[in-house]
């Protein structure tokens, strides 16, 4: 929806107006470079660009300079041999208003105005643009979801590191409990895909001898060890007990900033995550969005019997600390055997906590 | 293959209504010729010697058999039973009246297609390779990339009136099908050393009175800079292009002007500002509109096949390029037969092409810069089937990339630019090839003809080039000898002296039976041209003419 309608062909009057109320009022001609007029135009109220042809489009680019670069706020007015078909393209680049040569036709550039309800480019005003709107919409996830949700493991793993997000796409691994699945569907495709594993520096050493175990197993060439900041630690956890006291920010300093760090280099990350682990995984589609970044989670259907089914037929080895009643496998200060048929009863045992924050959208800042 | 959304869908209906609109206001004087020209342009519709012309657009040059059908029934219905498909992956109707093409418009618009672009000085509908998703040399799918610049570029606010036309280029494979070293601004795909993939930029290129080669502007561009990087570009070029001159109105002129350094930090300059604006692109829209573009995948791939008539394999040899996926191959459907108009089809053969599309082709068929048809996902199995029914309908020559697939522009036949006929020339040559049977002997040459210096049937870049030029009244040919397209792209060298129409098939025929004279066993014409030089070719050229 277009809020108001270029000002037409009435500007002379205001323009004397603004001239007897001492306001100035600069003409450019549309082949003005825009760094030299930025000079002239200081503190002027208005500003006429002028089109000498209305096929000659230096106009158009100089108001988008004047807009986008130059920092100028006023009154801004195409002038010369303009023709209605030019309206909207007017004031997307940004022109408050048009003075057209010819006067007798403010019906056509009203409705030319109005002609389009859908662009694709953003610009200085106007309607959103389509890929906005269409990320605004999910309309990329009701996409991608519809074509990968009766896809199986392999075939989302597949599409997604060798086509779809190929070379921008990394698996985030606790090399916990389930983690040797989605290891193992990985290095069957692409085991030089970049792998990234959080280590809080709160694992269990049984943690991180299997995944040195399973790396060398299953042939991964590109493991990414994230570490949190040594300064953040030293500052933010001077007793090593920050997680007893504030478990939420001893994940943000020990998984979350570290993943923040890297995932700029990423447009989709690659989970483990399934819907029977319950909380908020019991709705887990196929593919989200978290903070701009797309999770993929070709795993989301399976179940518990699945995974175990899955672990038998390639005779993968089990995390160390299966045996021993830990279904779901954290830092070691927050993590516990399962005590009832929910996997990650474990996890922050005793608190209202179920995630550690990695995969949910960031907290507003507070001002 | 992309399908619209109901964004997509709503554009072009706006864009139909208001070229309805446009028309009503010229016929009313609302519009003069001089203001509604540039607008008709930008819809595709030119008007020619005898009528008007449209225009329609095939982006990246892929089509669906519905969108076959569609552009089948408007050769039926609105021009003289056939079409005419361009070295811009194009297909033109050389007949409509002007009225008749919105009643057009709607027709495409109801199967996804449009004219929006395809003429004028905007950016003009972008051409890839026509193998793409299915080449074996192929790194990565170039239509996702042409599809995301097809949607920027489209009623873009700022670059609508730009000094001249300007044309992109996307190629993700190994050899260069879409001409990028030939388009205003190339993009070739490569992989950085982290296994990322990214964009060489190449600025520059174009035909016309100035050939030019695309220069490198950029080593490697991000994927989702790829907007922002391409406005700052189109930005440089609007604000500094020439508008005094219209021969000296393309980019390339601007780069010879300021040096390719030059250009490139003055893009740069602008790109630092906008690069992490609004127009970085989302990663799920670019994963959106990849996912739409899939290959087909196979069970039990079969083999080429070896038996069968003799035409059959001499149209596997020719006409049947390697598939990424074992088990599929990718089909050229000549539309060069002896003595025809290159790249015209009759409204019965799109039919045809279209029923094969759909029964045997994972419904998708291409249109190639050679003006020619491809079917890019056959069965080795259904290739049998696929040339018999091909055959039947005279689209079976098997001449794909030989001396006889000529590519030609309209020419004085259509044009109202052009000084001198190409398609007869075109004709004449193929016969003369096809008598000799020098085209097979010679294996792969390419001849491509212009009627002027437009340069539209891009003699330029041919190894054999023919121009039309105008002598005191008089049709006469130039021959360029040295041209190339691809990845080792050249402008062809004028050799001697103009030629009579008649002339010009001989004078080819002659230089092939140089050519097997001089090479080195399997040495290919071009390698033997470049070898020796175009002046041993000279005396080939002009041999029966002295007296």
């Amino acid at each position: 929806m277009l809020t108001s309608q270029l000002d037409h062909a009435t500007r002379t009057e205001t323009s004397a107006q603004l001239e007897s109320g001492g306001g100035q009022i600069v003409e450019l001609p549309g082949e003005s470079d825009w760094r030299e007029a930025r000079d002239a135009i200081a503190g002027a109220v208005q500003v006429d660009i002028r089109f000498g042809k209305f096929n000659d489009g230096r106009g158009f680019t100089l108001a988008a300079h004047l807009r986008e670069r130059a920092g100028y706020k006023g009154h801004l007015r195409a002038v010369g041999a303009l023709i209605p078909d030019q309206a909207q393209f007017l004031k997307r680049v940004g022109f408050d208003a048009v003075s057209p040569d010819r006067t007798d036709l403010a019906a056509d550039w009203a409705r030319a105005e109005a002609r389009f309800s859908v662009v694709y480019q953003p610009a200085v005003r106007g309607p959103l643009a389509v890929p906005a709107k269409r990320i605004e919409s999910g309309a990329d996830l009701a996409v991608l979801n519809a074509r990968y949700g009766e896809a199986d493991a392999l075939d989302i793993l597949r599409d997604a590191v060798t086509r779809t997000w190929r070379g921008r796409i990394a698996l985030l691994s606790s090399f916990g409990a389930e983690a040797a699945v989605s290891l193992h569907l990985l290095s069957r495709i692409a085991p030089a895909t970049p792998v990234l594993f959080l280590d809080t520096g709160r694992l269990f050493a049984q943690t991180e001898q299997y995944q040195r175990e399973l790396t060398q197993k299953l042939g991964l060439t590109n493991i990414r060890i994230l570490k949190p900041q040594a300064s953040d630690v030293a500052r933010e956890d001077v007793d090593g007990k920050l997680w007893s006291r504030d478990s939420d920010a001893c994940c943000a300093m020990r998984k979350v900033r570290p993943l923040d760090g890297v995932i700029g280099d990423y447009d989709a990350l690659i989970t483990g995550r399934k819907r029977f682990h319950g909380g908020e995984r019991m709705k887990l589609p196929a593919v989200e969005r978290v903070n701009g970044t797309m999770r993929v989670n070709p795993l989301a259907r399976w179940s518990a019997e699945e995974v175990q089914a899955y672990f038998r037929r390639y005779d993968l080895p089990r995390h160390p600390l299966t045996d021993m009643g830990y279904a779901s496998i954290g830092c070691w200060t927050c993590t516990a055997p399962a005590h009832s048929d929910d996997v990650r009863s474990g996890r922050w045992a005793g608190q209202d906590k179920s995630e550690c924050g990695i995969h949910r959208p960031l907290p507003v800042a507070a001002e | 293959m992309y399908r619209y959304d109901e964004h997509d869908t709503t554009l072009v209906r706006e864009r139909i209504e208001e070229f309805r609109d446009q028309i009503e206001r010229r016929m009313d004087g609302r519009l003069s010729e001089a203001e509604f020209k540039p607008l008709r342009l930008m819809n595709g519709v030119y008007l020619q010697l005898h009528a008007y012309m449209l225009r329609v657009a095939i982006p990246y040059g892929s089509l669906r058999a519905e969108q076959m059908r569609v552009l089948a029934h408007l050769a039926r219905t609105y021009d003289r039973g056939y079409g005419h498909f361009t070295t811009r992956q194009n297909i033109q109707y050389n007949w409509p009246a002007l009225t008749d093409i919105p009643a057009m418009l709607e027709a495409l618009a109801d199967v996804e297609m449009h004219a929006i672009q395809t003429s004028g000085n905007c950016i003009r509908n972008v051409t890839a390779d026509p193998f793409a998703g299915a080449a074996r040399d192929e790194l990565e799918d170039s239509r996702p990339w042409a599809e995301i610049i097809r949607q920027w570029s489209s009623l873009h606010p700022e670059f609508t009136f730009l000094p001249r036309k300007f044309k992109i280029a996307v190629n993700g494979a190994g050899e260069d099908r879409a001409g990028i070293r030939v388009h205003d601004i190339g993009l070739q795909i490569v992989e950085n050393a982290r296994g990322q993939l990214g964009f060489e930029v190449w600025v520059g290129g174009g035909q016309g009175r100035t050939p030019r080669l695309a220069r490198k502007l950029k080593d490697f561009l991000e994927p989702q800079d790829l907007l922002s990087y391409l406005t700052a570009a189109l930005r440089v070029y609007n604000a500094h292009g020439r508008r005094d001159n219209l021969y000296k109105a393309r980019i390339k002129i601007l780069v010879d002007a300021l040096g390719i350094e030059g250009f490139a930090a003055e893009v740069e300059e602008e790109w630092s500002y906008i690069r992490d604006g609004d127009l970085k692109l989302p990663a799920g829209e670019i994963a959106r509109i990849r996912s739409f573009f899939s290959r087909p995948e196979l069970t039990g791939p079969a083999p080429l096949p070896e038996a069968g008539p003799a035409a059959f394999r001499a149209w596997v040899d020719t006409n049947i390029r390697p598939h990424r996926v074992a088990g599929l191959s990718s089909a050229v459907i000549s539309l060069k037969p002896i003595g025809g108009t290159p790249g015209d089809a009759t409204a019965e053969q799109m039919d045809l092409i279209a029923e094969l599309t759909e029964r045997y082709g994972f419904d998708e068929v291409r249109v190639t810069p050679d003006q020619n048809l491809v079917l890019p996902h056959v069965r080795n199995e259904d290739l049998f089937p696929v040339w018999s029914a091909l055959r039947e309908a005279s689209l079976a020559t098997a001449n794909a990339g030989l001396a006889s697939d000529i590519v030609a522009c309209p020419g004085l036949d259509y044009c109202n630019l052009a000084n001198a006929r190409s398609i007869p020339v075109a004709q004449a040559i193929s016969q003369t090839l096809d008598a000799e049977g020098l085209a097979q002997a010679a294996g792969e040459v390419t001849i491509k003809i212009s009627g002027c210096i437009n340069a539209c049937g891009h003699h330029h870049v041919a190894h054999i080039g023919v121009l039309g030029v105008d002598k005191r009244g008089e049709e006469f040919y130039q021959i360029t000898l040295g041209g190339a397209f691809g990845e080792d792209a050249a402008i062809g060298e004028i050799v001697g002296k103009g030629l009579a129409a008649d002339d010009v098939p001989p004078a080819i025929a002659r230089i092939l039976r140089a050519y097997l004279d001089f090479r080195d066993e399997d040495e290919r014409f071009i390698d033997t041209l470049r070898r020796l030089g175009s002046d041993a070719f000279k005396e080939a050229i002009y041999a029966d003419l002295a007296a």
